[in-house]
């Protein structure tokens, strides 16, 4: 169980600056997912909270307590690597078992431990082969069960399903949702697949190069975005997000309403050209060329074909407002919101 | 198809495999040359002059079959004496030798300045004609008192050793000067392999609360294991066959201390009358002798080496 927490820390690798006075809360044990695309500082981030990548500058504290140049031996935390980090010498047991000796846990209760935990990722038949001998998949478990099996306070996790077929990997998260339920530790889990991320997390963390753009649970991260990126970062497809004046007007694939007419109570009516129409089975998703912007659609309604004339209406309470840099204009952020929602109507 | 079409892709087949055959024999034809020509040629009349009473001018003066064999293992006892002696500065200088590379790769490992200049300076004796190096060394260890090491003792006070003309402390000088010359060198193969341990490995070593020691010996021994095997076997090789520094700096003596294997060979060889035969005996038995400790090496410690 712990909580930890980064006060105004900066990383920089030489001049680079890769993290800049961040400042984040990841709750004692919630299951929280840090997402972002490639190079925004989450590896970076987790080798802070592990002690083996230490903060330029500011403080990173457990449970209250700093831990900022803590030895990672002493931090009781396990962490995942994205490329394994396996002992190739040693055998999947030795592997598993390298931490238990260290801690001089004895013998009986390492060998249960072991057998255990190869159980749940599915290694018992390995354990005496040497990695080297191992596929991509098989080698990312054994980093798994190493982790694992220390059962530590928090549990941090670099894309440890990333390299593991797609039935696999909904296993072994369904398998690591469990085991959070039941240990009720800290989880942080990187992860740059934002399926996996409303799939599994408490809260998400949504990174941009190394700043934070929202922290939130995935439910709030879908209906109440802070800001376009975080509205165009989840979702599939993204959010339309199109000029409005000086501003911004976003809304969600999934929230228009196709019809060949401006339907009542849409302040959003605009109308467009079906450039492509992909049946996904329930749903169909269609490409809509509409003035300079391409918008993308998913709904339950098929009927509409290729080079089709479409009006696209949108609720106003599915239109999200951001300003000229991207941050969201919610009601009571200006006094004059109807005025936005007039606007779109054009 | 008919039978004579078979036939026909049939030959074509065998045709295209002989010529296959031809092609990939033509390629290793060169190797096999030069591997015969300086190699096998030599060992074969090395073999036959083993069987011969003679000298450099007439080696097959008169044939007296295992002879010399039986001269130099049951009835002399200076070859025993030299076996002895090259086994122990073997021994020794394997130890030694494996044992300060790892030392000095480890601490060179960073990336710092200092350990730059230090690879430099580690590396530099390599570059330096071993003859050059032992006649350095004879200069260092001269028991007059222009040596450096006993102008140094001198300064504290004490008595002037001469430190090649002592039994006790000649085959120490040889060991420490080839140690000295060929560090660096070693180090620096063992500190290319060291670097290309992936730096996650410690990191997850830390994680799962190893200690630095441990660390060292779970992890970057056995990951250095390949390298360290091959090292074994060519330092062992090569010490056995440690000649020129004891050429200059010892010539085998005080006494027969450190009379070793070659210098032997080269004295029965060159200096005596009539022994050339004696001489290529000891070198067959050289050859028997290391390839006995290759095998021995092979065998018991192979299955301890990690192979990637
Ligand atoms: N050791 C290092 N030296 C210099 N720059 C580094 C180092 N490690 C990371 N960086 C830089 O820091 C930034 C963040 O890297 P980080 O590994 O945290 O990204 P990431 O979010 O984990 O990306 P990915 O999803 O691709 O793993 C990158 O721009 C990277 O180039
Ligand atoms: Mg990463």
């Amino acid at each position: 169980m712990a909580e930890i927490e980064f006060k105004k820390v900066t990383k920089a690798f030489g001049s680079n600056k890769v993290i800049e006075d961040l400042d984040l809360t990841i709750q004692d044990g919630k299951f929280t997912v840090l997402v972002g695309a490639s190079g925004c500082g989450k590896t970076t981030l987790l080798r802070m909270i592990a002690g083996i990548g230490p903060a330029t500058s500011g403080q990173v504290l457990m449970d209250g307590k700093d831990i900022t140049d803590l030895d990672p031996a002493k931090r009781d935390i396990a962490m995942v690597f994205q490329n394994y980090a396996i002992y190739p010498t040693m055998s999947v047991k030795e592997n598993i078992e390298f931490g238990l000796k260290n801690r001089k846990v004895p013998k009986e209760e390492r060998e249960k431990l072991i057998k255990e935990y190869a159980e749940v990722v599915g290694l018992s038949a390995y354990l005496d082969r040497k990695p080297g001998t191992l596929s991509g998949g098989q080698r990312q478990r054994i980093a798994l069960a190493r982790a694992m099996v220390k059962r530590p306070k928090v549990f941090l996790m670099d894309e440890p399903l990333s390299n593991l077929d797609a039935k696999l990997r909904v296993a072994m998260r369904t398998e690591l949702i469990e085991m959070h339920n039941r240990m009720q530790t800290t989880f942080i889990y990187v992860t740059h697949d934002q399926v996996e991320a409303m799939a599994m997390a408490d809260v998400i963390v949504l990174m941009d190069k190394g700043k934070i753009m929202q922290e939130a649970s995935p439910e709030v991260i879908y209906r109440d975005p802070n800001n376009v990126y975080t509205a165009q970062f989840i979702g599939t497809p993204p959010m339309n997000v199109i000029a409005l004046d000086d501003d911004k007007v976003g809304f969600r694939p999934e929230k228009i309403v196709l019809a060949d007419r401006k339907l009542d109570n849409m302040p959003f009516a605009r109308e467009g050209v079906v450039l492509t129409r992909e049946m996904l089975g329930s749903e169909t998703q269609y490409k809509v060329q509409m003035g300079a912007d391409t918008i993308m659609v998913k709904t339950p309604n098929d009927s509409y074909k290729y080079e089709d004339k479409v009006v696209m209406n949108v609720a106003a309470e599915d239109l999200y407002f951001f300003d000229a840099a991207g941050e969201r204009i919610r009601r009571g952020d200006v006094s004059n919101y109807d005025e936005y929602v007039r606007r779109v109507g054009g | 198809m008919s039978d004579v079409a078979m036939k026909q892709v049939f030959s074509q087949r065998r045709r295209r495999k002989y010529r296959n055959w031809l092609v990939s024999y033509a390629m290793v034809m060169p190797a096999i040359f030069f591997l015969i020509l300086f190699t096998l040629y030599p060992m074969a009349n090395l073999i036959q002059i083993s069987l011969f009473r003679g000298s450099a001018a007439n080696a097959y003066k008169s044939y007296i079959g295992l002879k010399n064999y039986e001269q130099l293992l049951f009835v002399r006892t200076d070859f025993w004496n030299s076996l002895k002696q090259t086994g122990i500065y073997t021994a020794v200088i394997v130890l030694l030798v494996l044992g300060l590379s790892v030392v000095f790769a480890v601490w060179m490992q960073d990336n710092r300045k200092l350990n730059s200049i230090a690879q430099t300076v580690f590396f530099t004796p390599h570059l330096v004609a071993s003859i050059s190096c032992a006649f350095i060394f004879q200069w260092l260890l001269s028991k007059e008192s222009s040596g450096l090491f006993n102008t140094v003792l001198r300064a504290f006070g004490l008595p002037s050793w001469n430190w090649l003309g002592e039994t006790s402390t000649a085959m120490g000088c040889i060991i420490f000067m080839n140690t000295w010359k060929s560090i660096g060198y070693y180090a620096l193969i063992i500190l290319s392999s060291l670097k290309s341990i992936p730096l996650e490995i410690y990191e997850a070593a830390r994680l799962d609360s190893s200690t630095k020691m441990r660390t060292f010996w779970k992890i970057t021994l056995p990951m250095l294991s390949p390298q360290l095997f091959m090292l074994l076997i060519t330092i062992t090789t090569g010490s056995f066959k440690v000649f020129d520094s004891v050429r200059i700096m010892t010539e085998g003596g005080p006494g027969n201390s450190t009379q070793m294997l070659c210098l032997y060979i080269y004295e029965y060889a060159f200096k005596r009358n009539n022994s050339l035969g004696m001489a290529s005996a000891a070198g067959v038995l050289l050859m028997v002798v290391l390839l006995l400790i290759t095998l021995l090496d092979f065998g018991s410690l192979e299955k301890k080496v990690h192979y990637q």
